[in-house]
C-alpha cells in the first residue's frame, strides 16, 4: 500500500516549470530562427518574450504550439510533448491579422474558442454556452455579444480575443504581439487583464516589441537573438548589457547571417 | 403577355426544365463557394482558375469526343496543374502567388484557345468561353447534381472548419485543425464546381455566378451562416430569372445570368444601409481602404 502511494507522489509532478526548452534549435531551410535555446517558465508567470525583428520571437511561441518542428532539442509542457497539451493551450493572433469586416458577432469569435473540443460533429451544448457566457462576462463584453467585430473600439476587440482564449478553458495563453496597435488606455486594460490572470494561476506568455511595456507589465523575461541572451526575472533580463547584446550586436558579429534571417512563415 | 407566358410556360419546353435545373443546383453550391472565395479575398484567383480548365477540357474533347466525364476529368486535370503548379512555384521560386497564378493561367488559356482552333470546325470556341445552358444534356446534370451535393455535404459537415480556416487560419491550426487540408480540398472542390459550371455558364463567366451572389450578401449579412444562405438564394433566384430573360429576349444565357447577378450587386452596394455607398455618403463616413 505504501509503495503505492509513494509511487503515486512520486509520479505527480512537483517541478514548479509548467515550459522547458531543451537545448531548442530551428531552421528554416539555411536560416536558423532558434538556436540551442534551453529555458524554463515557472507555472504561474507572465514571461515576456523579447529580441529585435527575426530574432525568433515568433518562432519560439510556434513551437511551444507545437506546429515547429525542432531541428534538435526538445520541448516539454507539463510532463506532456506539445502536440498533447494542445488543450491547456490558448493563442490570441496579432491584431492585423484579423480581418475585421468578417461577417461574424462577437459571440461567433468568442464560440470559436470551443470549437476545438467539439471535433466535426457534436454541436455546441449548454456547458459550451455557459463557458462562452462565462468568458464574456469575465472579459466585460457581455452586452456586446451581438455587434459585429468592426463596431468595437480597438480595446474592445483585442478583448474579444482575449475571451476566445478564455474559452477554450486553457491555463497557458500564449499572445503574439498583444500590445502592437493599442493606444495607452488599450494597454493600461490588457496589463490590468493580464495580471488578474496570472492571479488566478494561469500562466502567460508573450510576443513583447516593447520594453518599456516589459518592464511595466511582466514580471520576467526571455531576450532573444536566434540563441537565448538571457532569461529570468525582468530587471535582470533588460540589464544594459543584455540590451546591447541583443539589440545592437553586442559581442557577436553583426554580419552573422543566423540573427538577421527574417523568420519564414 | 400573361404572368402565365412569362413565368410558366416556357418550362414547358423540356430544354428549359433542363436549363434552370442545372442553373439551380449550380446557384446552391456556386453560392456557398462564392462566399469562402470573397472572404479569403481569392476572387481573382477563382477567375485565373477558371480560365486555365480551357486546356483540358479542349484535350479531352480532341480525344474523347463529348463525352462528360472525360471533359470533366480534363478540366479537373487542368484547374489543379494550374493550382498546385502556381503554389509550387511560389514556394521554390522568388515569384509570389499572385504573379504564379497570373502567368500560369494565362499560358493555360492561351494553349487552350490554340487547341480548340485545332480541333473540328464543328466544336464552337463561344460554347467553352460563354457556355449554352440551353444546351445541357441529361450526363451534365447528374454532374451538377453530384458536384453540387458534394459541395452542401462538405459545407454541413465541415462548417466550424470551413468557418474557422476563412476567418482566422492561424487558430484554426493552433487548435489542432487541418488547415493545409481545408484549404487544399476547398481549391479542389472550386474546381469541380467550376468544371460542372462550364457547359451552363462557360469558362469566362462560370466565376460570375460564384462571385457576385457572395459579394452582394457580403453586403447585408453581418453573420457567417446568413451571408451564405443569402448568397445561395440570390444565386438561385437570378439564374431562375436570368434564363427566363434569356429566352424571352434571345440572350446568351451565361451573360443574361450574369447580368442579373451584376443588377443585384449594384443595388446591393448602393442601397445596402450599413455597407452600402449612399450610406456612407450620406452619414459622411467613408471607409478606410482596407490595409
Amino acid at each position: 500500500m505504501t509503495d503505492l502511494v509513494d509511487s503515486f507522489l512520486a509520479a505527480l509532478p512537483d517541478d514548479p516549470n509548467i515550459i522547458s526548452f531543451d537545448s531548442v534549435t530551428v531552421r528554416y531551410g539555411r536560416v536558423t530562427a532558434l538556436e540551442g535555446v534551453s529555458l524554463e517558465i515557472p507555472c504561474g508567470s507572465s514571461t515576456a518574450i523579447l529580441g529585435a525583428n527575426g530574432a525568433g520571437k515568433s518562432t519560439l511561441l510556434r513551437s511551444v504550439m507545437g506546429w515547429q518542428h525542432l531541428s534538435a532539442g526538445e520541448i516539454r509542457i507539463g510532463d506532456a510533448h506539445p502536440h498533447h497539451a494542445r488543450p491547456r493551450l490558448a493563442y490570441v493572433p496579432q491584431r492585423h491579422s484579423v480581418d475585421w469586416d468578417f461577417p461574424i458577432t462577437v459571440r461567433g469569435v468568442v464560440e470559436q474558442g470551443r470549437y476545438p473540443s467539439l471535433g466535426i460533429f457534436r454541436r455546441l451544448s449548454a456547458n459550451d454556452r455557459g463557458l462562452v457566457d462565462a468568458a464574456l462576462d469575465e472579459l466585460g463584453i457581455a452586452d456586446l455579444a451581438g455587434r459585429q467585430i468592426r463596431m468595437l473600439s480597438g480595446g474592445q476587440q483585442q478583448r474579444v480575443f482575449l475571451a476566445r482564449a478564455v474559452a477554450q478553458g486553457g491555463d497557458i495563453f500564449l499572445l503574439d504581439e498583444p500590445f502592437t496597435g493599442l493606444d495607452l488606455f488599450g494597454s493600461e486594460e490588457l496589463t490590468h487583464i493580464l495580471r488578474g490572470w496570472v492571479a488566478q494561476g494561469r500562466t502567460v506568455l508573450a510576443a513583447v516589441h516593447d520594453l518599456g511595456v516589459a518592464r511595466s507589465c511582466f514580471a520576467r523575461g526571455i531576450l532573444l537573438k536566434t540563441r537565448l541572451v538571457a532569461s529570468g526575472p525582468i530587471g535582470d533580463v533588460l540589464s544594459p548589457a543584455n540590451i546591447d547584446t541583443a539589440y545592437r550586436g553586442g559581442q557577436h558579429c553583426v554580419h552573422d547571417g543566423h540573427a538577421h534571417g527574417e523568420a519564414a512563415p | 403577355m400573361t404572368l402565365h407566358d412569362l413565368l410558366l410556360s416556357p418550362f414547358a419546353y423540356a430544354f428549359m426544365r433542363r436549363a434552370l435545373l442545372s442553373a439551380a443546383l449550380l446557384g446552391v453550391s456556386g453560392g456557398l463557394i462564392g462566399c469562402v472565395l470573397v472572404l479569403r479575398r481569392l476572387a481573382l484567383m477563382g477567375d485565373a482558375l477558371s480560365h486555365s480548365l480551357l486546356p483540358g477540357v479542349a484535350a479531352a474533347w480532341y480525344f474523347f469526343g463529348t463525352s462528360t466525364t472525360a471533359l470533366f476529368f480534363g478540366g479537373l486535370a487542368a484547374g489543379l496543374l494550374t493550382a498546385l503548379g502556381s503554389a509550387l512555384l511560389s514556394r521554390l521560386t522568388r515569384v509570389k502567388e499572385d504573379a504564379a497564378f497570373g502567368s500560369l493561367f494565362i499560358v493555360f488559356f492561351a494553349a487552350g484557345i490554340a487547341l480548340v482552333s485545332k480541333l473540328p470546325s464543328r466544336v464552337n470556341l463561344t460554347d467553352f468561353l460563354f457556355g449554352n445552358v440551353l444546351g445541357v444534356n441529361p450526363g451534365e446534370i447528374g454532374l451538377a447534381a453530384a458536384v453540387c451535393a458534394l459541395t452542401v455535404l462538405v459545407f454541413a459537415v465541415f462548417y466550424r472548419s470551413v468557418l474557422l480556416e476563412t476567418f482566422d487560419p492561424v487558430f484554426h491550426r493552433a487548435s489542432g485543425g487541418r488547415g493545409g487540408l481545408v484549404h487544399m480540398g476547398f481549391l479542389t472542390l472550386t474546381v469541380l464546381n467550376l468544371v460542372a459550371a462550364m457547359q451552363t455558364m462557360g469558362i469566362v463567366l462560370a466565376l460570375g455566378l460564384f462571385l457576385l451572389p457572395a459579394v452582394s450578401a457580403y453586403l447585408w449579412c453581418d453573420r457567417f451562416r446568413s451571408m451564405l444562405l443569402v448568397s445561395v438564394a440570390i444565386a438561385v433566384l437570378s439564374s431562375a430569372v436570368g434564363i427566363l430573360v434569356s429566352f424571352h429576349a434571345g440572350l446568351a444565357s451565361g451573360a443574361s445570368i450574369v447580368l442579373c447577378l451584376g443588377v443585384v450587386f449594384i443595388l446591393s452596394a448602393l442601397f445596402s444601409p450599413r455597407h452600402g455607398a449612399l450610406g456612407a455618403l450620406r452619414f459622411g463616413r467613408g471607409r478606410a481602404p482596407s490595409q
